[in-house]
């Protein structure tokens, strides 16, 4: 097995995909020429595929979302990139009420294979408009799947399924997990949706992470055994929308506490969604109150010194999972 | 020019078939069958005529929200339509949503938009991927509202559809209003003008004169389909009758719209047939044979059932 980083490994998948399927394109800002995506992902794949397939744009995010839902309705697969995450507001009528409502409003005559790549998350100072964690803004949309890789292996096989999944997904992608390495795998594979993958085990606490979250509590579970002698189980759900509630009940079943560690804001986050669910259907299995770490409710500052009080580190992870005990 | 009879005679036919329609509709609205709003174009009927006559069955068609005509011209079943307006299951789209929503993949309509403006990007996309598939035949006919046109994406749109060099033929049809807002206390500039700013071949037509919208129609679908390139073509119409079922438009004088119902494009239709010798029976023939065709697709709706939920309708 070879390591390859987060970027090389949505890279090889988008080729893949591109190479296997001629109706896969790429459709975004500054994707083929000029920068070859802000971060790199692209690279490369103008000189190979040409710009009928590595389609560069007008900053024009709105009608960068119609010309992904107009090819998809013609049978193409695209992958748009919106350049951060943050930007996909300015095209969020496509999104919300187009994109999302195609198989239904056409009672399934018409549906969208259309993948959005959103590079999100602090991880470069770029401030409060370039750095946040939208997810749990789109969890509540019908129509919309929504996928999350914490690393490179996931990041190859869930993209290569999102490609053709059917319906639109929002990829959500991390800044801070770009340069990072795992094992990958040369030749393509899929990875279903709806599959949580338990990245830790432990017997003490659930510790639900998301995208570079995954990390974060994986050195807190580190210190949270050396230290305190608390064996925390971290579970990644890989994609939000199918959510594998199963997965996590299982595991609060046997640990009996849990807490979700998110990058997005506080109020109505993926806790609040995830929490409510586990406090309805298994409130038995709880010993004690769930735990909701999360950004805190501030625009995403630029320098250092107040990102770390507003966004979740290894220090709060570790002093919120003790105060559960 | 010569009078051609069948083709003046397919003209009355389907604007009737139309007005009909949209008269079945309003009357199935006052019973209580249709839930929310429904958008009629009657008195705008030439605009979808004059132009989808000259449209093939493999061209794509997006419509507007106020586009039963537009997609009973594509070809969508009439009895599929009226199930859709009353929200059957038998309805062309399942009966889900209703009459702002008409998509009939069977016939390549891809979909009405209900948030105004919204289909100028996903044109521009649909465009972008017959110019992918190397098409030299296939267009896109898009329509749209003279209130669209003050939208944002309207002017990205254009930018992009001459820059991309898309073959879609954009059909503003131009009712002046905007729901109750006149588009002369919204824009300064006319709507064909806009679309000349981005270098796109635009041109405007009386779009009560579903002859004249023929001819001038057939030509910028020509030059859209052989030269693929966008143009727009901005047909100047008026609704007789409320932007929704139930708006009795106290924004518009009586004088208005008296003055308008005299230019109503089916009355003009049928003087220019029986000027040009067409007999009355061959007239009322029409007339008769189109209701029983709106009798039928009435009954067809109304027998049909409502559609069940079901869990796989969760997404």
């Amino acid at each position: 097995m070879r390591e390859i980083t987060y970027s090389e490994a949505l890279r090889e998948a988008i080729y893949q995909s591109m190479k296997s399927d001629d109706k896969v394109i790429m459709i975004g800002e500054e994707i083929g020429q000029g920068y070859a995506g802000v971060f790199g992902v692209s690279k490369g794949l103008y000189d190979e595929f040409g710009p009928k397939r590595i389609i560069d744009t007008p900053i024009a995010e709105n009608t960068i979302m119609g010309a992904a839902i107009g090819t998809s309705l013609l049978g193409f697969k695209p992958i748009v990139e919106i350049m951060f995450s943050d930007f996909i507001s300015v095209c969020f009528d496509g999104v919300l009420n187009q994109a999302a409502k195609v198989r239904f409003m056409t009672g399934g005559q018409y549906n969208l294979n259309l993948v959005v790549r959103l590079p999100g998350g602090e991880g470069s100072g770029t401030g409060p408009q370039h750095s946040q964690s939208l997810e749990s803004l789109f969890m509540t949309i019908p129509g919309l799947l929504i996928a999350n890789p914490s690393n490179a292996y996931d990041a190859k096989g869930l993209l290569a399924t999102a490609i053709d999944a059917g319906d639109p997904v929002l990829f959500f992608e991390h800044k801070k997990l770009y340069k990072t390495k795992a094992d990958v795998p040369q030749e393509p594979y899929k990875i279903e949706f709806g599959k949580a993958k338990t990245v830790r085990e432990g017997s003490d606490i659930t510790i639900v992470a998301l995208s570079y979250m995954v990390s974060v509590a994986l050195a807190a579970a580190a210190e949270l055994k050396d230290k305190y002698g608390i064996d925390a189980e971290v579970i990644d759900p890989r994609t939000l929308v199918p959510l594998d509630i199963d997965k996590i009940a299982t595991s609060v079943k046997k640990t009996s506490r849990l807490a979700v560690l998110e990058e997005t804001y506080m109020r109505g986050g993926i806790g609040s969604e995830i929490g409510s669910i586990i406090c309805q259907k298994y409130m038995d299995a709880l010993d004690c109150p769930i735990n909701k770490i999360a950004s805190k409710n501030v625009p995403i500052p630029m320098p250092p010194s107040l990102c770390n009080e507003v966004i979740p580190d290894e220090d709060r992870v570790v002093q919120e999972i003790r105060g559960m005990f | 020019m010569n009078f051609n009879q069948d083709l003046f005679l397919t003209f009355f036919e389907k604007m009737y078939l139309i007005r009909r329609f949209e008269q079945k509709v309003y009357e199935f609205a006052e019973r209580g069958l249709v839930f929310g709003s429904t958008h009629l174009e009657v008195g705008e009927e030439a605009t979808a005529v004059g132009t989808l006559l000259n449209i093939n069955k493999e061209d794509y068609l997006i419509a507007t929200h106020r586009g039963h005509g537009q997609e009973l011209l594509k070809g969508t079943d009439v009895k599929n339509m009226m199930a859709e307006m009353i929200g059957k299951d038998a309805g062309v789209c399942g009966g889900r949503v209703g009459s702002m929503h008409v998509a009939d993949a069977s016939v390549n309509n891809l979909g009405a938009q209900g948030i105004i403006g919204a289909s100028f990007p996903i044109s521009v996309g649909v465009g972008l991927a017959l110019n992918l598939l190397g098409d030299k035949e296939k267009i896109l006919i898009s329509f749209f509202g003279d209130g669209a046109s003050n939208q944002g994406n309207f002017y990205e749109s254009l930018n992009m559809a001459e820059l991309w060099k898309v073959p879609v033929f954009f059909v503003c049809v131009n009712n002046q209003y905007g729901m109750g807002t006149a588009y002369c206390s919204t824009c300064n500039i006319e709507i064909h003008k806009k679309a000349s700013l981005f270098n796109i071949k635009s041109d405007y037509e009386d779009g009560n004169d579903v002859e004249k919208v023929y001819h001038k129609s057939k030509e910028l679908i020509d030059y859209v389909r052989t030269k693929r390139l966008p143009a727009l073509l901005e047909l100047k119409t008026y609704r007789t009758i409320g932007h929704s079922a139930f708006d009795k438009h106290p924004y518009r004088t009586k004088e208005e719209i008296e003055d308008w119902k005299k230019k109503d494009p089916i009355k003009r239709i049928e003087a220019t047939l029986t000027s040009n010798g067409v007999p009355l029976d061959t007239i009322d023939d029409i007339k008769k044979k189109v209701e029983a065709q709106i009798q039928d697709a009435a009954d067809f709706a109304i027998k049909s059932e409502y559609p069940a939920y079901t869990d796989a309708l969760e997404q």
